[in-house]
């Protein structure tokens, strides 16, 4: 496998599972916006700042109110991680290693393309918006099935899968802090009512809610959600699994040593953290380690497989 | 599709006769489509469209910025081409071909056709891609064009004439196959009245003649393609080709040479040996070792790698010597010297304005002739004498005095038409045909090729790089 091409199939899939996983996040506000009582209050800004995109938004919309944020998240091409942005770079690069991929993926992956263009206009109301983000859900996942379905289990598929579990596990790690998001008015009753909704929300935008129920409790309680959202070594979206997905196929690559070591270190990180204390205090400090942790691993990656230097040999006009 | 009230307007047209009937090859054909009826075949035509845009086969225009790709225009009418003709046609460009490698051989060998007085010095002498660093190679089974697209016309007496040789990068063949692959996929029962020969085996074909110029015979060869990369215009067809071969496609940085004169890719487990490369980048930018020291694209240290025999490089470099529009007039000599055999396929007649008494041939009858610089692809740099103003005339009038040696004129051919679905119905436009033939330890042609649309009514240039289309190309056995 080439190191270009497996760099450029790592990003591709960031780029998809990043624009999937914010129609999912997008998704989720819209439901809990719709369930929380009079007089409380959205924080939009909260949003952008768990994408880590506020100096950003803030460079180019005065005020974050509902309309710019969900602009600025779903189709601003000036932001890198917008939706649509991250599509059209998907699609760029898959352009580039048409090759590698079976041939239909490249339509699909051109179909998701049109799709959003057309169905990513200008303002959306919330009840197009949440349908137009289920669409572009929909057909990420069909893509994922087919390269799932069609693909040989050879190096081109673990540089995607890697990149798929990266991206999520950055995306659950992140969406573990909109709960920052909610402001309750003063006056709220005390206990978990609202509290359960919200998280509710959260385990359904990323499809867990079901397996949540079934494997946890059928109560929506914030520490489990937090806990089993960090470490359930089953659902495919907690950032334990993917870490140790990630772990799985590296250990089938050469020489993997150096990015291992970053994963592990992560995932002890993980492992010895606890929900019920996060939740009282420091869960905005513990994504924040979640996310140098996987910026570790995305250096690792690059230096071992992606940006190789080769300094037994005398070679002219090579990089580094 | 109605046959009936279609003007041929005097060129020959494939489908239909003078008399506005079906030909006895495409009666069938046309009986099927003048059924189908226009808002059929408009909801067909509509979904060959959605299918171009969701394949994303395209193609790049370089001054459409910002955009930089296109859908790739299809006409959903075949050309059919009678299979007893086509036997004739595939042995001509297989003779051509083998011709023009003895001649490529002997150019950077012995030079014995100059010797002989059978080619002029001269016209070598100031060749733009004679290239000094070949002299002296042989390559393996003294073949340096392995790919060769040809394009014929087919003129008003009914016979096909060569055109031109493209023996350097020549592009197109990917738009052959999917061509065939939208037609299967829209009108699959058009295929069940005739028997149509496959072009499928295509890719196969290449790679097998890729293969046979491993420098390690007996492995499994690692071959790749090498692009300019996405923003060449026939990037489509490199990441085509490179995954129909289950080929790397490889841009310049990917690969270096080392001191042992090998070529080797940047894996993600170090350096990877690559055995055979076609590919897609001009002479030129192909070393900067060697050629321009500029260029970005290619591989520093790659005719070393050649020239050591580590690497087959397809084409060679040096092949577009005779990809020339000057050369292209000796070809039919070619094959009488290195072959002795009479040449299948007639050239267009032409005026080489290097020699005094055809210059001013030439220079009196602007207004007739097609005037081409020797050196041009793609349709750029020529003159259509009967369309241009007195200005474009003048204008070449003094390129041509400045510089005999790079131009030749040839009279304006009246180029066959087809039935074409145009805005104002189905109305004849003209084509031309590009076969491709292979080289290497066997000989193979396509059955066909790629059929190209001039789309604008009249209009004789069929260069996709200049708003052309194309149609599906069907080599036809026996009687349908």
């Amino acid at each position: 496998m080439l190191s270009r091409v497996a760099e450029s199939l790592y990003w591709m899939t960031r780029n998809m599972e990043r624009a999937e996983d914010t129609a999912r996040l997008i998704n989720a506000v819209t439901l809990m916006s719709l369930d929380m009582p009079n007089g409380a209050k959205f924080g939009w800004d909260t949003l952008v700042r768990v994408a880590g995109l506020d100096d950003l938004f803030f460079d180019q919309y005065p005020e974050a109110d509902e309309a710019s944020v969900m602009r600025f998240l779903i189709q601003d091409e000036s932001n890198p991680s917008s939706i649509m942005t991250c599509i059209a770079n998907a699609r760029e690069n898959t352009r580039t290693f048409r090759e590698v991929l079976p041939w239909e993926s490249w339509e699909w992956v051109n179909e998701l393309y049109l799709y959003a263009k057309s169905a990513l206009p200008g303002e959306l109301d919330r009840r197009n918006r949440f349908e137009a983000l289920q669409g572009i859900i929909r057909r990420r996942q069909s893509i994922v099935g087919l390269l799932s379905g069609t693909m040989s289990g050879g190096a081109a598929f673990m540089f995607l899968r890697i990149g798929r579990n990266i991206e999520r596990a950055d995306m659950t790690s992140r969406i573990l802090d909109v709960s920052h998001a909610v402001i309750l008015p003063a006056d709220t009753p005390a206990g978990e009512q609202y509290g359960d909704l919200f998280w509710m929300n959260i385990l359904k935008a990323l499809s867990a809610y079901q397996m949540y129920r079934r494997h946890v409790s059928v109560h929506a309680r914030s520490a489990q959600v937090v806990d089993f959202l960090l470490k359930d070594a089953l659902f495919p979206r907690t950032v334990a699994h993917c870490l140790n997905e990630v772990a799985a196929i590296l250990s089938a690559l050469p020489d993997p040593g150096s990015v291992l070591e970053a994963v592990s270190n992560t995932l002890d990180m993980v492992a010895s953290s606890d929900g019920e204390k996060l939740v009282k205090g420091g869960l905005h400090e513990f994504a924040d380690r979640i996310q140098l942790g996987l910026i570790g691993i995305d250096d690792a990656l690059r230096k071992r497989y992606f940006r190789l230097s080769y300094p037994s040999r005398q070679v002219f006009g090579m990089e580094e | 599709m109605k046959c009936e009230n279609y003007l041929t307007n005097g060129a020959y047209d494939e489908l239909i006769e003078r008399d506005g009937k079906p030909r006895p090859i495409a009666t069938a054909l046309c009986d099927h489509f003048s059924k189908l009826g226009n808002a059929e075949l408009s909801s067909r035509v509509a979904a060959v469209n959605a299918a171009i845009m969701a394949s994303g086969i395209t193609f790049t225009v370089y001054s459409e910025a910002g955009n930089i790709d296109r859908a790739w225009p299809f006409d959903v009418i075949p050309r059919i081409i009678d299979g007893h003709e086509w036997a004739r046609v595939e042995k001509g460009l297989k003779q051509r071909l083998c011709a023009l490698n003895h001649f490529i051989t002997d150019i950077y060998n012995e030079q014995r056709i100059i010797r002989d007085k059978i080619f002029p010095f001269e016209v070598l002498k100031d060749s733009k891609n004679f290239r000094a660093a070949c002299i002296g190679v042989v390559p393996r089974f003294g073949v340096w064009a392995h790919v060769c697209g040809t394009d014929l016309v087919r003129h008003s007496d009914g016979n096909f004439y060569v055109l031109e040789d493209n023996l350097r990068v020549p592009s197109g063949v990917s738009y052959m196959l999917e061509n065939r692959h939208l037609m299967k996929r829209l009108f699959p029962e058009v295929f069940g009245h005739h028997r149509v020969l496959p072009v499928d085996d295509y890719t196969a074909q290449l790679h097998d003649t890729l293969a046979a110029l491993s420098p390690r015979p007996g492995e499994r060869p690692v071959i790749a393609v090498l692009t300019p990369g996405i923003y060449n215009s026939a990037y489509f067809e490199h990441s085509y080709l490179a995954q129909q071969m289950g080929a790397e496609l490889v841009e310049g940085a990917d690969l270096v040479v080392p001191e042992d004169d090998c070529v080797y890719m940047k894996t993600i487990d170090g350096l990877k040996r690559v055995d055979v490369i076609y590919r897609r980048i001009d002479d030129e930018f192909l070393d900067p070792e060697v050629f321009r020291a500029d260029s970005t694209l290619g591989v520093p240290g790659l005719m070393r790698a050649w020239k050591s025999g580590n690497v087959g490089l397809a084409n060679a470099p040096g092949a577009g010597v005779a990809d020339d529009k000057v050369v292209y007039a000796f070809v039919p000599k070619m094959i009488e010297y290195y072959l002795g055999e009479d040449p299948i396929l007639p050239n267009v007649p032409s005026h080489l304005c290097m020699i005094d008494t055809e210059m001013e041939y030439v220079l009196a009858n602007l207004d007739k002739l097609v005037v081409k610089p020797a050196n041009e692809s793609g349709g750029y740099g020529m003159l259509i004498g009967p369309q241009s103003t007195q200005a474009e005339r003048e204008k070449f009038a003094d390129l041509i005095r400045e510089n005999p040696r790079n131009y030749m004129a040839q009279p304006t051919l009246s180029l066959s038409t087809a039935p074409t679905l145009c805005e104002e119905g189905l109305a004849p436009r003209h084509l031309d045909l590009r076969p491709f033939v292979l080289q290497s330890d066997r000989l193979y042609a396509t059955k066909g090729g790629l059929t190209r649309v001039a789309m604008r009514k009249g209009s004789l240039v069929v260069n996709s790089s200049q708003g052309g289309g194309s149609k599906d190309t069907w080599v036809v056995e026996g009687k349908s």
